[in-house]
């Protein structure tokens, strides 16, 4: 048994999300880790979290799939409240709008922001009792400035800017703070079929971001220092969007 | 009944933590929002969480639970009409 804050991490098996899972057990958070198939990479990512001696739960469900959400949260959520909630699930199906199908919007909305709907409806609500909370969501630059070929993931991507916004007024007087983590070009495999000697002279910074670089602001909204902030959209970029 | 309207006044106090009132405050007829007891729209969300914890009820939407939440009597009523 462990004293120690949990945190819910969506989408943690692999890129930000495993980042943000790393830095938040070194900083001696307890761990529930949502991911959707990569079974692999959770386990080992388990034993890495459970190595630095934190407790680490895995919880594989579809964050868009309200049955599975319920299933997999209600029985937890019933025994303990998480001090946080990461929602950084997310997945990209990029065309340009006239050749996108419905499919293609169907899901990329469907993972951000229905699944921030379902699972902040659940975190918010027990976190009401606790006068207690936060909760962070990874956006994107592109939700901010919109993108060529990603009119679903910048619509998804923004509304959930707004929804995290909606929702931090919602809650502010119950000492539940809620931002948002907007980063730019950050080294995953999200990036990896980008032209990027076409793109990197856009970033002033020249180089794209690491992993870390975007866990470390996750996890200083998570603590103590970023008592007083609620509501803002941190980016993450490298100078991309100012 | 009378038990239910206590313990129903103790959640109020324990659990949505009202300050500086005791259960005799607390009238049978007195509204919960507004001018009677004070409390707001995210004391009702939590009212819904503790209502379903200790007396399996769900209050499904707001509406519904706008009509049960106008004062304690209402309240018991309600929970022993949606009982099973």
């Amino acid at each position: 048994m462990s004293d120690a804050p949990v945190v819910f991490i969506s989408g943690a098996s692999r890129g930000i999300g495993a980042g943000i899972a790393r830095r938040l057990a070194d900083s001696g958070y307890d761990l529930w880790l949502n991911y959707h198939s990569a079974h692999a990479e959770a386990r080992a990512l388990q034993a890495e979290i459970e190595e630095k001696g934190r407790r680490c739960r895995l919880l594989p469900f579809d964050v868009a799939d309200e049955e599975a959400v319920g299933a997999a949260l209600e029985p937890l959520l019933a025994e303990e409240t998480p001090y946080g909630f990461v929602h950084n699930a997310g997945i990209t199906r990029d065309t340009l709008l006239p050749m996108m199908s419905r499919q293609d919007w169907d899901r990329v909305l469907a993972t951000h922001l229905t699944g921030f709907f379902l699972l902040g409806r659940l975190f918010s609500k027990a976190m009401l009792g606790k006068r207690k909370g936060r909760i962070v969501a990874v956006a994107s630059v592109s939700g901010e400035t919109g993108q060529a070929g990603q009119v679903n993931y910048a619509a998804a991507k923004g509304g959930m800017i707004a929804a995290c916004k909606s929702l931090a007024r919602e809650v502010a007087r119950r000492n539940i703070l809620v931002n948002v983590v907007s980063p730019g070009l950050i080294d995953t495999e999200m990036i990896k079929d980008l032209p990027l000697e076409r793109i990197l002279p856009m970033v002033p910074m020249g180089r794209v971001g690491t992993v870390e670089e975007v866990a470390g602001v996750v996890n200083f909204l998570l603590g103590p220092e970023a008592g007083y902030i609620t509501g803002q959209v941190i980016g993450v970029n490298g100078g991309l969007y100012m | 009944m009378e038990d239910l309207k206590e313990k129903l006044k103790h959640i109020l106090i324990d659990e949505i933590k009202l300050q500086g009132i005791t259960p005799a405050d607390i009238k049978d007829d007195m509204p919960l929002f507004g001018d009677g007891l004070g409390l707001d729209s995210l004391d009702a969300v939590e009212l819904v969480v503790l209502i379903q914890k200790h007396f399996g009820v769900q209050i499904s939407d707001m509406e519904e639970g706008k009509k049960a939440f106008t004062s304690i009597a209402n309240l018991a009523d309600y929970i022993r009409e949606h009982q099973a």
